[in-house]
């Protein structure tokens, strides 16, 4: 066992880091109040800084992603801006990620090398109106027409939409016995039938670019790899991988609120000391610390477990998104309440975090559904044969 | 990074367990019950080698590193053994028997160090007293030099093993004024004149470990006794604590994947509404928390005993997330597993409600929660 990086990864972090807070961090409340339009040119400057780093490229491990890099690069830009780590996750690991692990060596060759570089934006659209969590549902269909597949079908809350040169589109695609067949499906921007919808509004990572797709008849480029019906897995393995990321979100928030408090609890005084020295104010100081530390430590310790292949990985990741995604909502709760009435205003920074954190909780498989996965797991060990 | 054990790890931890719950657990509830020390229970930890896992071979023990020390722990939690027992070895072996072999000389470690490796002497370590508990280095006792040798004075209370003890490592002061830097330990044992023990303490938890207090009265020491030299004491009490944050805590992570076991397959049996309630959320949710414990304690647990194999000065903020995460949360979940078993867990004959009663013992032993989280906020704001 040894719980320390390696020389190339305490390099990687150091350099995220200090990357990050000289470019990346600067911008994150100008994000937070952008008009739309600003907001998706900052975001788009953001990754194509980030990309001339070699921040979005973090490598393979194996057949894979290497997870630890991806989170150890994750964590120290969500920490400057999250909406800028989700965009660029979105791009990076949900689209190009896919496209490595499932597409043809066209398709490799056609669409990675500008997504890694932050030169062009991918998308993954998965989520419907009546199909988040339970992805089984979804009604979004493909058919083929002659060479091509065409699709029709309505997504929602899809990261990226408003800027995304590339989509993947997740369809039914089977028919008859096999009508719950689905697969990924590669959209371009311009795409014949492709419509991007209006954004909404939102609590938290304002400036996102978000939007909901509208596919009528919407010309493609084909299956993402070259076999259908495994649309379904090949999105459930992303989501699986995906929990390492959601777990970089949590902390770099966690970490960023974190920073903020501890500075004020140290400058701010009440009734003739420093109010850091009160222990309700130094212990609630201690419990973020505590929440990132051990949230890290699960993140790393499901990505190393996905790197390496071990059949526990994936309840590893839903462990790990499920403790820092609450432990992220506990900090930001008691960050808000050492800034007290300071961190109530807009601009406080406290208060964005306080919105963005909330988003942990909710995206790619709840709270209730991580719980649901990690309990089957364990109860199953006990069914009797 | 790695996380991985290695083949004889995982193999030594697998046979710890078996032992653990074949030969030692079914004499568990028998001790906790009676609260009273077992030393069939002990000679059954002596046997198997348990007892002097990290002391030499040389010197009567196993050589183990502290991973394998911490294996060991949650193998016997895990496989049923209660908090008092493996209490009773904590202190026996780290704090008593492994601070001897770090700050002993070389006769000291020949005369005590093997009969505590097999087991045949029981020690014990005393610092905290009536009047200093979190603030340790303000304990009272004193150690006046009188000829070559020194006289104590003074009492020391909760100290595990002491009415079973044929060893003592004791803590006190040659001068009062010079605070910290004037405490010593001593090894003191069973039969000195001036040296005695008190009626055993009923518990709430770890019933099972005989604690009681410790007077010194005009109770004079040799000066051959002196443990790693005068006005070294509060150096050799500091590391104990690097044991508290490591070794001391694997058993209750042990605790908590009985717990599990125990409840996955109880919510799979038990059967209410026509149906098991593992069908219910509310039993799937806590079972899930339980297992988040379990992954994330055991991260912060072997993050500081890896450090210590590797010869690494402790990290005060690693080791006190090990402990008031163990501690506080270890706690909360010890109560869920409880309340999965209704009715049940609230009985005696059921494991989960000894560990509930044992898991609180982490919030409050060597270091409470309230201090860890001192700790870790002084840090932050310097």
């Amino acid at each position: 066992m040894d719980f320390q990086f390696s020389p190339e990864e305490t390099k990687l972090q150091q350099d995220a880091a200090a990357f990050c807070l000289r470019e990346i961090a600067p911008g994150t409340q100008v994000l937070d109040g952008c008009l739309p339009e600003a907001a998706c040119a900052l975001v788009r400057e953001n990754l194509k800084a980030l990309g001339a780093e070699g921040l979005l490229d973090t490598g393979r491990a194996g057949s894979g992603p290497d997870m630890v890099r991806h989170y150890i690069a994750g964590e120290e830009i969500a920490k400057a801006c999250p909406a800028t780590f989700l965009s660029a996750r979105a791009s990076v690991f949900l689209c190009a990620g896919a496209i490595d692990l499932f597409g043809t060596e066209e398709q490799k060759a056609r669409y990675l090398p500008s997504l890694l570089k932050g030169e062009t934006v991918g998308a993954l659209a998965y989520s419907e109106d009546q199909a988040g969590t339970d992805l089984g549902g979804i009604k979004t269909r493909a058919v083929k027409v002659g060479d091509t597949w065409l699709v029709s079908g309505t997504k929602n809350l899809v990261v990226n939409a408003p800027i995304a040169d590339v989509l993947l589109v997740l369809a039914l695609c089977g028919e008859g016995p096999e009508n719950g067949a689905m697969g990924l499906f590669i959209v371009e921007k311009h795409a014949e039938g492709l419509s991007i919808g209006k954004g909404a509004e939102t609590l938290g990572l304002r400036g996102l670019p978000m939007a909901p797709l509208v596919m009528d008849g919407c010309v493609t480029q084909g299956l993402l790899g070259d076999a259908g019906g495994r649309g379904f897995s090949q999105a459930e393995t992303l989501l699986s991988l995906g929990t390492v990321g959601i777990t970089a979100l949590c902390v770099g928030i966690g970490t960023a609120c974190m920073e903020l408090a501890t500075g004020h609890a140290r400058s701010r005084t009440a009734f003739g000391r420093r109010i850091g020295l009160f222990q309700d104010v130094g212990f609630k100081l201690a419990d973020m610390f505590a929440y990132n530390d051990l949230g890290r430590m699960l993140g790393l310790r499901a990505a190393w477990g996905m790197n390496q292949g071990e059949p526990e990985a994936p309840v590893m990741g839903a462990s790990a998104k499920l403790f820092a995604s609450e432990g992220a909502m506990k900090i930001v709760n008691w960050g808000m309440q050492i800034f007290a009435g300071h961190g109530y205003l807009s601009g406080s920074g406290i208060e964005k975090l306080f919105r963005d954190a909330k988003f942990g909780e909710i995206c790619e498989g709840t709270s209730e559904m991580q719980r649901s996965l990690i309990a089957a797991a364990e109860l199953d060990r006990w069914v009797r044969a | 990074m790695d996380f991985s054990l290695t083949r004889e790890q995982e193999m030594f931890r697998d046979t710890v367990f078996r032992y653990a719950r074949n030969e030692v657990s079914p004499l568990c509830e028998e001790a906790d019950l009676k609260g009273e020390f077992s030393f069939d229970i002990w000679r059954k930890l002596g046997e198997f080698g348990i007892l002097g896992l990290p002391l030499p071979e040389s010197l009567g023990g196993s050589g183990a590193d502290i991973l394998t020390c911490c294996l060991a722990g949650e193998a016997l939690g895990h496989g049923g053994v209660d908090g008092g027992s493996v209490l009773a070895w904590g202190a026996h072996t780290y704090l008593c028997a492994h601070n001897i072999l770090d700050f002993g000389t070389e006769e000291q470690k020949r005369k005590y160090v093997p009969k505590l490796a097999t087991g045949e002497w029981i020690g014990c370590m005393g610092l905290t007293e009536p009047g200093s508990g979190s603030d340790a280095a303000s304990l009272r006792t004193t150690a006046v030099k009188k000829g070559g040798g020194y006289v104590l004075n003074g009492s020391k209370t909760f100290i595990t093993n002491a009415p079973v003890s044929d060893v003592f490592v004791v803590f006190a002061n040659v001068d009062h004024s010079r605070r910290h830097e004037g405490i010593t330990a001593f090894i003191i044992e069973k039969g000195t004149p001036g040296l005695s023990t008190g009626k055993p303490f009923h518990k709430l938890g770890c019933r099972s470990s005989a604690t009681s207090e410790v007077f010194l009265e005009d109770c004079e020491v040799p000066g051959e006794n002196v443990l790693g030299g005068e006005g070294k004491g509060w150096f050799i009490a500091l590391n104990g604590v690097e044991w508290d944050r490591c070794t001391l805590l694997s058993p209750l992570l042990g605790a908590a994947l009985c717990n599990l076991d125990l409840c996955a397959r109880y919510a799979n049996e038990r059967e209410q509404f026509g149906r098991p309630i593992r069908a219910f959320q509310a039993v799937q949710h806590r079972i899930a928390d339980i297992k988040i414990f379990i992954e994330a304690c055991r991260l912060a647990v072997y993050r500081v005993a890896s450090a210590k194999d590797r010869g690494q000065m402790l990290n005060p903020l690693s080791a006190a997330v090990s402990k008031v995460y163990a501690g506080d949360r270890g706690f909360e979940m010890a109560s869920e597993a409880v309340q999965i078993f209704g009715g049940y867990g609230f009985m005696h004959e059921y494991p989960v409600e000894r560990n509930f009663r044992d898991a609180k013992l982490a919030a409050i032993g060597g270091g409470t929660s309230d201090i860890m989280r001192m700790i870790v906020s002084r840090i932050m704001l310097m």
